[in-house]
């Protein structure tokens, strides 16, 4: 069986489109509770999180495990109690906590009001993340504005090195991207909590600079192909470009998830859900490569009459390795 | 093959310097990983000062600069970040929330009369204080050179044990602020504060042989400034200027205002004062005239067994990443995938040893983005050894079909390189921080991948070919025979 995207472009078209969908639907729903698409983390919004280990060095201090309520019994007086607790750690000893952002002074009372109650904690393992709402703003506008730039670039040299139909699909390509990962990530917030903080546009514009390389080798191929057969049929050309590439494609994405996949497993939870986004990304962007940016080409340039380039119509400059 | 030769000669040379590089020049690790805290301190303008010029800035940065200095950490930065803030990095600190209180302060420079009677001791405390400072000087740079690696310290401070030394450090700090304390006893609190100081200005004295600094003080200053300066001039005993409680001047004043003070709001401060140090002290009083409130409005502290913690898992997610792909490679790709698995080893030597001599600060998130280099440095290997395959069924020879997969993969392997430093590019003008380690890390791997993949696996493939047991196709393509037949 030979697989022909163009064949079957509407199913993989309304594959996209219905993840799309159940993607606006979770955005939505997250606007609801949390007034932004997705649940936003402390980088975010602001606030203060403190994650405690106790002294287990200590005699005696770590006989019983953190009990949630107990922890929030603490806080009631402090006026904390809308914060939200967990216990973290395999041996139950270790607590984080997100309150409103909070100054020196009243962290300093939190934690010695907690050491009282709960039993001394170990200095070398405390982390404190205090963020104003002030940066929570600027790492949002910082991060909005890199990626449309990110988007710019890559416009204008897609549009060099190709041309400018290449370069739009590709962006849509990438927008599809973008939107499938935002779209789990809301899914995720919803369901298990996960918040999205500054490394998750870091994840988006590593999807973007990926994405785009797997469009890019297919578009190659494309590019190539016409010019050894001008008078292919578009559709043809596509079929065949994405039939040879295939192979590539698959094994590339397939190294890159490995080693997100070991992020995952052995790197910790600051990494962890940002490796989780990369590999939303990157398989997405292996999808919409294959199965979404050849087909929108195939159909733009049928439907604008371009279907079969002659020669007298190829713009492109001659390349060298074009002569086998 | 003469050049392959060259090439891959050249490519044991990099990877024997890379070896060497990574022996050598220690990794830098970011706080989140060696533990310590970042902080981010806001400049708020005030109603006197609406806008916050680069000369403020500088100022503040100084003022903030000689507070971590009083807090004893080693190896800290104090950096400008954008218009109005600042960035401080204090490495290793154990106490995050006196670093917070010590910085989060406005500074406050006062200028106060020497109590009568107190000359003697001034002097004593001031020796005191003195040789307390230069010890403790040459205790933080036998920190730092421990951690450098090199030494060039006083023999009393060498044989201490680092433990020792810490406790040395600590006491000296407390005798240093006890010692400060003393000396701003020694003299008067007034009213005369930075906010009734208009301006200082450093300049060459008259004479030329020196420098000093000149200060003009408000309406309001000038009178209380008189009146100061009339009662102590000619007695011997100086007026302080304190910056945080920290005496960073002490003029005396001539006889000759005894009736007056010095009046009309400005005077000279002039003494031993090179270029520098004249500079110095108009920076100090500058800022100290600034009373520009600064706020923390970020603090990201990590104690050092987390960071420690996360040392650990990252390294096992990297050494599991690198082995999954070069088991991949090898069992996919067979003889060409065990040169790209030699290829892929040279490249995370070069990488590692590039971010040690560049100086690149790795942070977690900078781990991270090395771990993904090396899934991305496969796929120029991927894309060659695929196109090899493809040359191979359509029947061309074998080194044919290896010399046209490079070939013909190259402009694949450009392009989307260009496209990944373009998001590198964007990720590191607009993002702060965090995000900046991860996109020079990318951006340094991705570029050293397209040499080790094009030119170290090319040089490799096309040596191993010139020995005829591995001059075989099936070992580059399993099944070759069976798909054209």
């Amino acid at each position: 069986m030979k697989l022909s995207v163009i064949k079957q472009r509407t199913l993989w078209w309304t594959v996209s489109i219905l993840i799309t969908m159940v993607g606006i639907i979770a955005m939505g729903l997250s606007w609801q509770q949390f007034q932004a698409p997705l649940r936003p983390g402390l980088d975010f919004v602001g606030g203060t999180r403190l994650q405690l280990t106790r002294d287990c060095a200590q005699p005696q201090v770590c006989d019983t495990s953190l009990q949630t309520a107990q922890v929030r019994e603490v806080l009631t007086p402090l006026g904390l109690e809308a914060s939200s607790i967990q216990v973290v750690g395999d041996d139950r000893q270790s607590l984080s906590i997100r309150t409103k952002t909070l100054d020196v002074e009243q962290r300093a009372q939190l934690q010695d009001t907690l050491e009282e109650a709960l039993g001394p904690f170990d200095p070398q393992s405390i982390q404190i993340d205090s963020v104003g709402p002030v940066i929570g703003q600027q790492l949002f506008a910082s991060g909005l504005l890199a990626l449309l730039v990110a988007f710019a670039g890559i416009v204008v040299y897609l549009s060099l090195r190709f041309q400018l139909d290449y370069a739009v699909f590709a962006i849509v390509a990438l927008f599809h991207d973008v939107f499938i990962t935002l779209s789990i990530f809301a899914i995720l917030g919803l369901t298990l909590g996960v918040e999205v903080d500054s490394l998750f546009i870091v994840a988006l514009l590593t999807i973007v600079g990926f994405s785009v390389n797997d469009t890019v080798v297919i578009y190659d191929r494309i590019r190539e192909t016409i010019k050894l057969h001008p008078q292919m049929h578009i559709d043809e050309v596509v079929d065949d470009s994405v039939r040879q590439t295939l192979t590539r494609s698959i094994n590339t994405t397939l190294t890159t998830v490995l080693t997100l996949i070991s992020i995952v497993l052995f790197g910790g939870d600051t990494l962890k859900f940002f490796a989780l986004a990369l590999i939303v990304g990157f398989i997405s962007g292996a999808y919409s490569s294959i199965f979404i940016a050849s087909t929108l080409l195939a159909l733009w340039r049928e439907k604008s009459g371009h279907a079969i380039a002659t020669p007298a119509s190829d713009p492109l400059p001659d390349q060298p390795d074009s002569v086998v | 093959m003469a050049r392959q030769r060259l090439l891959l000669g050249l490519v044991v040379a990099l990877a024997i310097a890379a070896v060497m590089a990574i022996i050598q020049v220690p990794t830098r690790l970011g706080l989140d990983l060696r533990g310590g805290s970042q902080l981010t301190l806001q400049v708020q303008p005030t109603q006197e000062i609406p806008d916050i010029t680069d000369r403020n800035m500088e100022a503040v940065r100084q003022v903030v600069e000689g507070r971590v200095n009083g807090l004893g950490v080693s190896e800290s930065v104090v950096q400008i970040l954008g218009n109005d803030q600042l960035l401080v990095q204090l490495p290793g600190i154990s106490d995050p929330e006196q670093a917070e209180r010590v910085l989060g302060g406005t500074a406050q420079l006062e200028f106060r009369p020497q109590k009568p009677g107190t000359e003697q001791q001034l002097t004593v405390e001031n020796q005191v204080l003195q040789s307390e400072l230069s010890e403790l000087e040459a205790l933080r740079a036998a920190q730092d050179n421990q951690d450098d690696g090199a030494a060039s310290t006083p023999e009393t401070i060498e044989q201490l044990s680092p433990a020792e030394r810490q406790a040395r450090l600590e006491a000296l700090q407390q005798s240093v602020q006890d010692s400060e304390a003393a000396i701003a006893n020694l003299f008067e609190s007034t009213q005369l504060t930075g906010d009734k100081l208009e301006d200082a200005i450093a300049r060459p004295n008259n004479a030329g042989t020196g420098w000093e600094v000149v200060i003009e003080f408000t309406s309001e200053g000038a009178d209380l400034f008189a009146d100061m300066t009339r009662r102590i001039a000619g007695t011997g005993r100086s007026v302080g200027i304190f910056l945080d409680n920290r005496l960073i001047s002490a003029p005396s004043v001539d006889v000759e205002f005894a009736e007056t003070g010095i009046t009309g709001g400005g005077a000279v401060i002039s003494g031993n004062f090179d270029a520098q140090a004249a500079r110095e002290l108009e920076i100090q009083l500058r800022g100290g005239a600034l009373p520009l409130p600064v706020e923390v409005v970020e603090n990201r502290t990590v104690g050092p067994s987390l960071g420690r913690d996360s040392i650990r898992s990252s390294l096992y997610a990297a050494v599991g990443g690198l082995i999954l792909v070069l088991i991949f490679m090898v069992a996919y790709y067979r003889l060409p995938g065990l040169l790209a698995d030699l290829a892929l080893v040279v490249y995370a030597l070069l990488t590692w040893a590039a971010f040690n001599l560049l100086g690149v600060t790795i942070t977690l998130p900078g781990i991270a983005g090395f771990i993904l280099s090396i899934g991305m440095a496969v796929d120029a290997n991927v894309l060659i050894f695929e196109r090899t395959r493809e040359e191979l069924r359509a029947g061309k020879t074998l080194y044919r079909s290896v010399e046209s997969g490079f070939h013909r993969a190259f402009s694949s392997i450009l392009d989307s390189n260009v496209t990944t430093l373009i998001a590198c590019a964007a990720l590191f003008w607009f993002g702060a921080g965090l995000v900046k380690g991860f996109a020079l890390t990318l951006a340094i791997g991705v570029a050293i991948s397209m040499f080790t993949a094009v030119t170290c696996s090319r040089s490799l493939l096309l040596f191993v070919l010139s020995w005829a047991q591995f001059r075989k196709p099936e070992l580059f393509c399993p099944g070759l025979y069976q798909a054209r037949s």
